[in-house]
């Protein structure tokens, strides 16, 4: 068989295992923890088409995902709306936030864009904290029990398992296409040098605006499927700087700035932090920060590029038998 | 004239890198722009190629006024150019580093690979097209910068010192790829401070020293000239090749 035969194979048995996933999973622990798999693959696929593909690296994506996370439970509390009616509105916001920020901030390069990034994240944390209409500190709660199918309200976590897997599919259709066509070309030569990609005629600015608001939208998507399953939301959960540093981390684990990086980050990443977190018991959260801040020193030090790139190098030391294969 | 410049000045403080040069081109020429380093030659080709604004002066590409445009609007209205420290997108192949250039004017992507897969065949790139542009050598980058730049289908090539360093073969191999540019109708204005290079290039040379124009004209008038030996040996040396009478 060819390199190519054994691809598609391992494709195609990749899909089979993530669609038998739920009737295999023993026990709702780790049915939720596949979920949970799935939602950060989201976020982080989400958060690759700015910080990995067009190389802008935000920390403060939590905005968008705190907003997605929001519109679904406010439109309910207001209007006692179903929750999934405030997913297009959601994504609206996120885009014209993204809008907004970004003008000021697409200037600034490097760390300085991540700094700035992290700066309006917390500020939108804090003002959101005290607005009284959307809960303050306390945050919004959903439906507790299902009005109709519609609310979207499940005991049990396999439908959203197989919603998240759709969106999951759809995402990374969308990152793939984009990959193909101009505006993704574009991205990946603002990000392998500015200067050189302006000269060839790209519009730098309108290129990191177009992968933000895109980026954004999306992650906003991934906001509301995390409420729509949870059923709540407080200042934290949503617009943390723990949830930000969740999609660099994933992304950056399994490869920023390639298709299917964030999934492979999110399936070492989540079962990694669950585990641990069960091992040490109730002090879960303090641990969540140590293993990021381990994995980060390790893919800094020695992979920038991710298990992807470790994957390729690998490849490269033995090309006459991958050649052969 | 394709190419219209006068008067251009940059100012970086007090530091006048560019006093007030002119350059005219004509469609169809080759013009070599040469001089001591820091003389302010590479100055005021970043003024030609929009990434700095001129302190003063104009600059003006086949009636377009691109003074204070961006380098993006500079390659839109047909100015391509390399970079003096190559800037190739080193995780891109090379084919996809001159799509980049090819979706200027082809938006779709199997037209810009179309086109792109030309520019590989005019500029010999063709055999390494699915490498990664960063395992790529210097001679291979600075080739791939100019093929990138022929991809927008400029009518102007600004080249960077796209010439220094490199062996006599591969030296050789560059000048001819320079004509065969040329002989597509693509005007071009060549930085060097390698004075053979521009002698067997360019029809008409300008001289940069302390940031004035000190001499123009034809190649061999050029590097007779007193003014011109002066600023890149010295007055001494001057004064040995012209004993007193």
């Amino acid at each position: 068989m060819s390199s190519d035969h054994w691809r598609r194979a391992g494709a195609a048995l990749a899909v089979a295992a993530l669609l038998a996933y739920p009737l295999a999973a023993s026990s709702p622990y780790y049915l939720d923890i596949g979920v949970t798999v799935l939602l950060a693959a989201i976020s982080a696929s989400a958060w690759n088409i700015l910080g990995g593909f067009a190389g802008q690296v935000s920390v403060g994506h939590g905005m968008f995902f705190g907003v997605g996370a929001y519109l679904p439970l406010l439109v309910y509390t207001l209007w006692g709306w179903p929750p999934m009616a405030g997913i297009p509105l959601g994504m609206l916001l996120a885009v014209g936030l993204a809008a907004l920020i970004g003008a000021p901030t697409l200037r600034l390069t490097g760390h300085y864009f991540s700094m700035a990034t992290i700066a309006v994240a917390e500020l939108i944390r804090i003002l959101v904290g005290t607005w009284g209409l959307v809960g303050a500190a306390i945050g919004l709660q959903g439906p507790a029990t299902a009005r109709g199918w519609w609310d979207l309200t499940f005991r049990d976590e396999t439908p959203y398992y197989y919603i998240f897997l759709g969106v999951l599919a759809g995402v990374l259709a969308l990152t793939h296409a984009l990959q193909g066509r101009r505006l993704g070309y574009y991205m990946r030569a603002v990000k392998a040098g500015e200067a050189a990609a302006r000269s060839l005629g790209v519009a730098s600015r309108r290129t990191k605006l177009a992968a933000l608001a895109l980026s954004a939208s999306l992650t906003a998507l991934a906001g509301s499927l995390y409420v729509l399953k949870t059923g709540f939301v407080d200042p934290d959960s949503g617009f943390g700087i723990l949830v930000s540093v969740q999609m660099v981390i994933v992304a950056a684990l399994g490869g920023a700035g390639t298709l299917y990086g964030p999934l492979v980050g999110a399936l070492i990443l989540i079962p990694a932090q669950s585990w641990a977190n069960s091992w040490l018991g109730g002090g879960g959260s303090g641990l969540t920060f140590v293993l990021y801040g381990g994995i980060i020193v390790l893919v800094a030090r020695f992979e920038p590029g991710g298990l992807f790139e470790l994957r390729r190098r690998m490849l490269r030391w033995r090309p006459e038998r991958s050649r052969a294969a | 004239m394709l190419l219209d410049a006068r008067g251009v000045t940059k100012l970086f403080g007090g530091f006048r890198a560019v006093a007030g040069a002119d350059l005219a081109v004509a469609d169809g020429e080759i013009v070599g722009l040469i001089g001591p380093n820091g003389a302010g030659k590479s100055t005021f080709f970043r003024c030609l190629a929009g990434d700095l604004v001129p302190s003063a002066g104009r600059v003006v590409f086949d009636g377009d006024d691109l003074t204070r445009a961006s380098p993006e609007a500079h390659a839109r209205a047909g100015i391509g150019r390399t970079f003096q420290v190559p800037a190739t997108f080193a995780d891109m192949t090379v084919l996809e580093n001159v799509m980049v250039g090819a979706f200027l004017h082809h938006p779709g992507a199997r037209e810009a690979r179309a086109r792109a897969r030309e520019v590989l065949d005019l500029t010999g790139l063709a055999p390494l097209a699915g490498q990664r542009a960063g395992a790529l050598g210097t001679p291979g980058r600075k080739r791939l910068e100019i093929a990138r730049a022929l991809a927008t289908a400029p009518r102007l090539l600004l080249l960077d010192e796209c010439l220094a360093g490199l062996t006599p073969v591969e030296l050789r191999d560059a000048i001819d790829l320079v004509r065969k540019i040329h002989r597509l109708g693509v005007t071009l204005v060549i930085v060097e401070h390698v004075m053979e290079v521009i002698v067997t290039l360019a029809q008409r040379v300008l001289v940069f020293n302390e940031g004035h124009v000190i001499a123009t004209g034809a190649p061999r008038e050029v590097v007779a000239d007193p003014a011109v030996i002066e600023a890149y040996l010295g007055r001494g040396y001057r004064e040995r090749t012209d004993p007193a009478p």
